[in-house]
């Protein structure tokens, strides 16, 4: 099988895929054994409201009928609306307003962990069965093994003990940017944009960036971001360590020794390109790690992301905006797989031939 | 039952049985079974009310089962005629009863009608002919149990004994070494084992309770070791090497250590909790204890009033080995509402040890399953199942697992009632897990395949199915204890966050990760213990649950590179919670 045979394969089940998540959902929030009517109404509704009710939301039509329905909306976009905790808001519209943040949070949440996990994970491999690899391969296991939620608790307790001067007069209030709460949203307002009327089009300009704005939104997210990327730090670190050590001891960094070169050309040049490889998907993999997490991270935290939206739809019974929002997530998933299948179409020739 | 027969005694002529080899030489084995039989006297109390608790798990089990064709059949009803509904439930009540009649005629009932009789009928139709008288029995008897009086009466009569053996003392029981004693004016306890301090009784007890179980476990091992002695005719099985190789593994050893203290903490939360569950959890407020009071006179008070003045929430705290007000003794303090906080985190113990067992056990069966089918027959069949677990992987497990929690306990589902939610915590992890298991094992199944063991069995003209357990099985078992470990971590962090997040398990049941929650505010306060010891006790549990894991890896496949995807699927086990 060619490599791109291979990848179209793959693209071409993504489709069943597809359709198979919808009918899930569908299949959870129509047939499953909460009563739409009942969760909008609440469970002493009945009579001729509750009727009405069912004949508005299209209840009583044949199932086929809601299938098709539900399915060409949600292909189409058509999320519908929140009914309890953005009352009568568009899905759309809450994704909009909810997004930005779980993004902002993300990003920080993937770049931690690449600069903190993968060095020292090169770290302890380059000097293996040391003290400071065992340090860095032991608090790298606890670490993965802590839960976020409890990992978030602790961490708040700790900055919030620091209110007022703690140890050794540090306080993370006043530290660098001052911040009035640890917990929030940021509102990522550092960008100033304004738009050009040319006419037909308007065109958004990048005008300025408000530096200050910055650093307080950086320093807002910096703890959560922190935990919601520690198991994929430890994995990094965990994996990174492998690596380097199987490349120490292939054929051609022996060669290049034998050649004379020297230690910081071999370990620049010839270890640390051939460790990233097994890295890559790994740090592809953190987007499953991050949309479950961020619920967790999000509601205790106090931020206003697709997390906590999804959290409080769950919490209020309000399951079109969680069967919507599952679905996007799933989107992204699928979208992730189609994009990693690609990059190593294009970078690894192997693919394909021993799968 | 006939086909393994003949097999066994042609493929064995030079062979001996164990059973045969046990009579020739019974010495050793008698002696080991009679330590068994001093282990089970010791503990028969507890034991025999594990088989009740068993019972019952069969019977609800049972019952879901027997409620399907009501559902399936309702909902047909309701969207049709409900006469319709009346007959899909009967005819899918029989095809149940016809389905355990199959398994019945196979593999249980000693007689066969197609062989006694020598009538000019085909065999075939013989069978089924059995199978149908079979299956009118059986619903004859399932009438009688569910409509008539002998149902209830027959249950009496199974449960009664059990529940009265199962009062018998044992050596951990609470009745035998009482801790819960009130303090006299001179000092002394009253109440308490010999007089002793709540504490040093509570201790005693604890101590015995992890003593029997090292006697248990030293105990198994001297039976294998006795096997691999005297009655094992191979001087040598892969297993062993195995074995050694777990033996020097002391990172894996060190995690197996400290599942078998989780474990037995599980299976004797009731001795290890220094107040009993149902006293100081469930209804505190029908149950009374002595204390003196400030002047000097014995007096009674509800638990749950004693609770609400023994609470750890900042104002004021019970910390980690002190006494209440009620002499009351709490090794780990209590919690904001007054309770013990070890008896929680034991039972709590018990919970997450049924979802994780529950989860991997039935997701671990399906895995399995669909691995030996997928790669017996592949084509089809693959790609259905690869659809299918695609499916479920894209759906983010945390978010899935929520909304199904969330759907189910909202709509009172039937299974959202035992244990508040636990037993469907379990079957939702199950459903969510296996592809992420069925993923794992495909290569090494894939490989099995291919053996020419398995063509050999092919043409010996083996069934499928025999095949795929004799052939194929043995060899994947490795790989899902290895995944099936490193999950369990996962399962047990998710439950905890659930829980956390005031999903999942309902309260009264315990459950560690509602503990922290309870404990979130009063961290940076006095009673700072609340939250932080349920999580270290997770952080532990699932370190040692990735080091086993880890462990198993080295010692059933020490050529499996350690690198890639490996680590990997620990990484799926740690994180997301």
């Amino acid at each position: 099988m060619s490599r791109w045979r291979y990848f179209f394969k793959r693209l071409l089940l993504s489709v069943p895929v597809l359709f198979l998540t919808m009918t899930f959902i569908f299949v959870l929030l129509r047939m499953g054994p909460v009563d739409p009517v009942a969760a909008r109404l609440g469970p002493q509704a009945t009579g001729a409201e509750a009727e009405r009710m069912r004949e508005r939301l299209g209840l009583n039509d044949p199932l086929w009928e809601q299938y098709l329905d539900f399915v060409t909306s949600f292909l189409t976009f058509d999320l519908g609306q929140s009914w309890v905790v953005f009352s009568g808001t568009d899905v759309t519209t809450i994704v909009a307003i909810t997004g930005p943040p779980t993004l902002w949070l993300g990003f920080w949440a993937i770049l931690l962990p690449l600069f903190i996990g993968i060095p020292l994970g090169f770290y302890a491999g380059l000097r293996p069965n040391s003290g400071g690899d065992y340090l860095a391969s032991v608090s790298g296991i606890l670490w993965q093994a802590m839960p976020n939620f409890w990992l978030c608790i602790m961490i708040l307790a700790v900055l919030r003990q620091t209110h007022g001067g703690g140890w050794l007069g540090f306080d993370w209030y006043t530290f660098g940017p001052e911040i009035r709460s640890i917990t929030g949203t940021p509102d990522l307002a550092f960008l100033s944009i304004n738009s050009i009327e040319t006419g037909l089009i308007t065109v958004p300009l990048l005008t300025g960036v408000d530096w200050g704005a910055l650093a307080v939104d950086i320093k807002l997210i910096l703890p959560p971001a922190l935990v919601l990327g520690s198991a994929s730090m430890a994995a990094e670190l965990r994996i990174g360590r492998t690596a380097i050590l199987e490349t120490i001891n292939s054929n051609y960094v022996v060669t290049a020794k034998a050649k004379g070169l020297k230690d910081r050309v071999i370990i620049w040049k010839h270890v640390f390109r051939n460790a990233m490889i097994p890295l890559v998907p790994v740090i592809t993999n953190e987007a499953f790690l991050l949309i479950g997490g961020s619920v967790i991270v999000e509601s205790i935290f106090n931020i206003n992301g697709l997390g906590n939206a999804f959290f409080q739809a769950m919490t209020q019974g309000d399951l079109p905006l969680a069967g919507a929002l599952l679905f996007i997530f799933t989107l992204i998933i699928i979208f992730l797989n189609i994009l990693q299948d690609l990059l190593y179409t294009l970078i690894d020739p192997r693919v394909g031939y021993d799968r | 039952m006939i086909d393994t027969e003949t097999e066994t005694t042609t493929s064995e002529t030079d062979e001996t049985l164990l059973r045969e080899r046990l009579r020739d030489h019974p010495r050793p084995a008698m002696i080991w079974f009679a330590g068994v039989a001093v282990l089970v006297a010791l503990e028969f109390g507890r034991l025999m009310s594990g088989v009740l608790q068993f019972g019952s798990m069969v019977s609800f089990v049972l019952g879901a089962l027997a409620s399907i064709p009501g559902w399936i059949g309702g909902n047909v009803g309701d969207a049709t005629a409900p006469i319709l509904g009346y007959v899909i439930s009967d005819v899918l009540s029989l095809f149940m009863l016809f389905v355990v009649a199959v398994l019945l005629t196979r593999h249980v009932l000693p007689w066969s009608l197609a062989e006694a009789v020598d009538v000019g009928v085909s065999d075939r139709t013989l069978r089924s002919l059995e199978r149908l008288a079979v299956t009118g029995v059986l619903a004859a008897v399932a009438v009688l149990l569910a409509f008539t009086p002998v149902g209830p009466i027959l249950k009496t009569a199974v449960v009664t004994p059990f529940e009265m053996l199962s009062s018998i003392p044992t050596i951990t029981s609470r009745e035998l070494i009482p801790n819960q004693g009130y303090r006299t004016p001179d000092g002394s306890w009253e109440g308490t084992f010999l007089g002793l301090s709540p504490a040093v009784a509570w201790g005693i007890r604890t101590f015995l309770v992890y003593a029997y179980a090292l006697a248990v476990i030293v105990w198994a091992w001297k039976g294998y070791t006795i096997f691999r002695e005297h009655y094992r005719q191979a001087d040598w099985t892969p297993r062993d090497d195995t074995v050694r190789r777990l033996r020097t593994h002391y990172w894996g050893l060190l995690g197996l250590v400290v599942v078998i203290l989780f474990i037995v903490t599980a299976l004797w939360a009731p001795a290890v909790s220094p107040s009993p569950a149902e006293q100081n959890i469930y209804s505190p407020y029908e149950y009374e204890i002595d204390y003196v009071g400030d002047d000097g006179e014995l007096e009674a008070i509800t638990v749950g009033r004693a609770n609400l003045d023994s609470q750890s929430n900042g104002q004021q705290t019970i910390g980690p080995l002190s006494y209440d007000e009620y002499d009351r003794w709490a090794p780990l303090g209590t919690t904001p509402s007054g309770q013990n906080l070890l008896t929680h985190l034991a039972y709590g113990a018990q919970t997450s040890l049924m979802i994780g067992l529950l989860a991997i056990g039935l997701g671990g069966m399906i895995a399995v399953t669909l691995s030996l089918v997928t790669a017996y027959y592949k084509g089809l069949a693959d790609t259905l199942t690869i659809i299918a677990s695609d499916t479920i992987i894209s759906i983010p497990a945390f978010l899935l697992v929520m909304m199904l929690s969330v759907i189910f306990n909202e709509g009172d589902h039937i299974l959202a009632e035992p244990l508040d939610g636990a037993v469907l915590l379990g079957l939702i992890f199950a459903f969510v897990y296996w592809p992420g298991m069925w993923r794992a094992i495909r290569g090494p199944s894939l490989q099995v395949a291919e053996q020419e063991w398995v063509d050999a069995a092919k043409s010996y003209g083996q069934t499928p199915a025999n095949t795929m357990r004799k052939h194929m099985a043995p060899y994947i078992a490795g790989y899902i204890m290895i995944y099936g470990s490193l999950l369990l971590g996962g399962v047990i962090i998710f439950t905890a966050a659930l829980s956390f997040l005031g999903l999942g398990i309902n309260a009264p049941t315990p459950e560690w990760g509602r503990l922290i929650n309870d404990g979130q505010p009063y961290v940076s306060t006095s009673s700072w213990h609340v939250a932080t010891i349920p999580g270290l006790m997770i952080v532990l549990v699932v370190t040692a649950f990735n080091a086993l894991g880890d462990g198993l890896r080295d010692a059933l496949d020490p050529e499996a590179d350690t690198g890639g995807s490996d680590d990997t699927g620990a990484a799926a086990a740690g994180g997301g919670g």
